[in-house]
């Protein structure tokens, strides 16, 4: 267990007091999340350092708006998906030309490092509606009615994307599992 | 191939995906386990579902090129002096000299194109002056991240 002097809410009311300090402890706590949700959605380092920083920024602006402190990890992905979806509308001829990704190369026998690169690939693949629903729910824990308030939809569309991504990454990593099935038997 | 059990009433189904994701209510969980407890082919569509989350775990977390923080206005409150010798009340100052050696000097046929033209050189003074002064501001926090960079990853190190 993980005990924390100050707790996020305690930061919030500091930093609205306008202690920076205050702020810089609270992006310490989120920004490596943030950066790793923002890292999968735009798939480029530099971009998803910047969003981030946009990111806390905003957040930092925003903060007297902020109705319920508790509820400020929600917020602040609302706030992420916003900046990362604007950012994918501006490159979007970009990465039309681009292409479709690689298909993964799935040798059945992968180490965990090629094993993260295949896990990679496989979400590449999906949609970005259907990434980022895999996304806040497998990597950040969010309940579906919180993935709703980020995504501003209802909680049966976060479900649909989520299910048909989960259907696809099945299929995508089928490989993976018979032979994590053979290699256990 | 699918359960039979719930081929004749596919509405009372539990959802795999929101059991294997804790989604579910407590009473429809423990259906769901009660059912699971008795049916190879629903046990083996979990088991599969449960694995790709495994496998989705293994996606390592990436380290940040650098860490975010802010400074606090304050900082870059300037004092009196720097007031004084800004960038700004020089070319403020300048403009004021021009306009008051025009009036002391002059013949008094000062043509607007002149008032003009000595406007135009102060302001693009105080320009080029504000351009070297974030570039500076640029390079010193440039120097400030690396340098707070290299002490975080130095502590990540020693960890």
């Amino acid at each position: 267990m993980i005990f924390r002097e100050v707790e996020d809410p305690d930061l919030i009311a500091k930093a609205r007091r306008g202690d920076v300090e205050a702020y810089n402890l609270l992006v310490s706590r989120w920004e490596k999340r943030v950066f790793n949700y923002l890292l999968r959605l735009v798939s480029n380092r530099e971009d998803a350092m910047d969003v981030s920083q946009d990111v806390f920024l905003k957040a930092y602006q925003s903060l007297p708006k902020l109705d319920d402190p508790a509820r400020f990890s929600g917020w602040l992905f609302r706030i992420a998906h916003n900046e990362a979806f604007s950012l994918l509308r501006r490159k979007r001829p970009e990465a039309e030309l681009a292409g479709e990704p690689r298909p993964a190369d799935l040798n059945p026998r992968l180490l965990p490092i090629e094993l993260s690169l295949a896990v990679e690939t496989a979400l590449g693949r999906l949609s970005p509606d259907q990434r980022e629903a895999v996304l806040l729910k497998v990597y950040q824990g969010f309940k579906f009615e919180e993935m709703a308030e980020i995504l501003e939809c209802p909680v049966s569309t976060v479900k649909s994307r989520l299910y048909t991504a989960l259907d696809l990454l099945k299929a995508t990593l089928a490989p993976m599992h018979k032979t994590a099935l053979r290699g256990e038997s | 191939m699918s359960c039979s059990f719930f081929d004749t009433k596919p509405e009372s189904k539990p959802d795999w995906k929101a059991y294997v994701l804790r989604e579910l209510g407590q009473d429809a969980h423990r259906q769901a386990e009660a059912h699971l407890a008795t049916c190879s082919i629903c046990h083996e569509e979990v088991a599969t579902l449960r694995l790709t989350l495994d496998t989705l775990s293994t996606l390592r977390e990436e380290e940040m090129p650098r860490r975010i923080a802010f400074v606090s206005d304050k900082v870059f409150e300037p004092r009196w002096w720097q007031r004084v010798f800004s960038p700004t009340f020089a070319a403020g100052a300048l403009v004021a000299a021009a306009i008051l050696i025009h009036g002391l000097v002059g013949t008094g046929r000062t043509s607007q194109d002149q008032v003009d033209a000595a406007v135009t050189k102060a302001v693009s003074q105080m320009e080029a002056r504000h351009v070297q002064e974030i570039q500076a501001m640029y390079e010193q926090l440039d120097v400030r991240n690396k340098q707070v960079a290299n002490m975080y990853h130095n502590a990540v190190l020693s960890r």
